[in-house]
């Protein structure tokens, strides 16, 4: 999706993934399919209610892994449960430092985490126990991973618009005044309506050659109405009241 | 899935279940394809993890197997490890999974083999060249992709005892003789393989093209990947590999 300049290690490289309206949204359409797949995934298992005592274990132990692999130094990446991390140490790769102020470390994983159990998993999935609670388990982090990326992708957005209108949003920032801000993120509704037609339109292609039986269409839709693009735009109002801290 | 109960395993529901495992594939392929090559993730020499000697999927893969081991993955006889060596035991209360296979012949494992199909081959065709940083991501896909590809081939496995309580008379004789040739002809069904890599072929033109508003576009838009590169893994390596793990199971049913 990006231009990067392909160096050996030993040579300084930098990074030169370009963040703009037209990659980001790019990225944001790339990763509605991977968020369809992962849920196409995830109803495959029943609900398995065995796996939820297992999986704040199982998902801070795959963290922690997955921290040494060097995963979360790249900014587009948050964890569930940071506190269970060491501290970040600089990067081996040089990935682009775009987000810029206090909101760069955002992260809303502890929400995001309450709303998939509460409301989103009961909407999806069945009621029944067939002993995979550990691919449950992974289908959920893959699914919830995917999901927090889109919504913390509000940051970048964010910063986009920023520079491209500081001028405008930025006496808004000083003032604090978040309706303000909500205003000015309102092109957003538009880009929002463009989405949930293509999401519901990829289910309905992609749903047409599943090999199993799932009325996906409405609810699908209903995962990006409800809580995808609201906790989106709540990423990008308080990236946006943190941007000149 | 696995079962509970006995003998749920049938024709019908194996052939099921391999289709539904397709679309597993393809979308592990398409996410694996989202990055480029990223080298880096499968050379030893640039991981370079405290306590570990090996590359970055080496990593991600092994360990990643221990936590799930532990959460009981393994239990499932459908599920085989990459790397069984070592494995931790499970720490939660076992499930009844059905014992539908032999058990002289249930352990049958040939995932080093399809380890090396998957670097050497496999992502060769898969992956663009190129290096985005996200090795740590690439590894998690690679995963992904490793243990749908892996738990098709074995269902082998699955498949090949299905067909022995079907006709037992048919396959005994061929087993006593150790005529792996035999075997392998009397599981071969071209016609079947055939439509398999067509089907493949065409979800992985579905699943992975560019979905926009434009309804113009679609199907002749661009593609998030090559679907040739689907039907080229099944009809090279995971029906011929699913094959080999039925000839060997079979050898081992008369044990």
């Amino acid at each position: 999706m990006d231009k990067l300049e392909l160096r050996c290690k030993e040579c300084p490289r930098r990074a030169k993934a370009e963040y703009n309206d037209d990659t980001v949204r790019a990225s944001l359409a790339r990763l509605e399919d991977t968020i369809i797949f992962a849920l196409f995934e995830r109803v495959k298992f029943p609900l398995n209610p065995p796996t939820y005592d297992l999986l704040g274990d199982l998902v801070r132990e795959t963290e922690a892994l997955q921290f040494e692999a060097h995963r979360y130094d790249n900014p587009e990446e948050n964890p569930f449960f940071p506190e269970n991390l060491p501290p970040f140490s600089a990067p081996e790769y040089p990935f682009t430092e775009f987000l810029q102020g206090a909101g760069a470390s955002i992260n809303i994983n502890k929400e995001i985490w309450e709303v998939y159990f509460r409301e989103l998993l009961p909407k999806f999935v069945k009621c029944g126990d067939d002993g995979n609670y550990a691919q449950t388990a992974f289908a959920d982090l893959t699914l919830l991973q995917a999901i927090s990326k889109r919504i913390h992708y509000g940051k970048f957005f964010a910063e986009v618009r920023f520079k491209e209108a500081r001028i405008i949003c930025e006496p808004y920032i000083r003032a604090k005044d978040k309706e303000a801000l909500m205003k000015f993120l309102t092109t957003e509704s538009v880009e929002n309506t463009v989405v949930m037609r293509r999401v519901e339109k990829k289910v309905m292609v992609f749903g047409r050659e599943l090999s199993q039986e799932h009325d996906f269409k409405g609810d699908v839709s209903i995962l990006y109405e409800k809580w995808l693009l609201p906790l989106t735009k709540k990423v990008q109002v308080e990236y946006l009241l943190k941007r000149l801290d | 899935m696995a079962k509970a109960e006995e003998n749920v395993y049938t024709l019908a529901s194996v052939r099921e279940d391999l289709i539904r495992q397709e679309d597993t594939i393809i979308y592990g392929l398409i996410e694996r394809a989202k990055f480029p090559s990223n080298s880096h993730t499968y050379d030893e020499k640039y991981a370079q993890i405290p306590g570990f000697s090996g590359s970055l999927v080496e990593f991600v893969v092994k360990n990643t197997e221990d936590v799930q081991a532990k959460a009981g993955r393994y239990t499932n006889p459908e599920e085989n490890p990459f790397f069984p060596e070592n494995l931790p035991p499970t720490s939660v209360p076992s499930y009844p999974f059905s014992q539908f296979l032999h058990p002289g012949a249930a352990s049958i494992n040939i995932n080093k083999s399809v380890w090396k199909m998957y670097l050497r081959d496999l992502l060769p065709l898969l992956a663009t060249s190129g290096d985005d940083g996200n090795y740590a991501q690439t590894a998690a896909a690679d995963l992904s992709l490793l243990q749908a590809i892996s738990r098709r081939i074995h269902y082998g496995k699955f498949v090949a005892e299905v067909k022995f309580r079907d006709a037992p008379q048919d396959y005994e004789p061929l087993i006593r003789a150790k005529d792996r040739e035999g075997l392998m002809k009397l599981l071969t069904f071209a016609s079947v393989e055939e439509t398999v890599r067509k089907r493949v072929e065409k979800k992985a033109t579905v699943f992975g093209q560019e979905v926009g508003l434009d309804s113009d576009n679609d199907g002749k838009g661009k593609s998030k990947f090559d679907p040739t590169v689907a039907s080229r893994l099944y009809k090279n390596w995971v029906i011929p590999l699913t094959k080999e793990v039925q000839v060997e199971y079979l050898l081992r049913r008369v044990d």
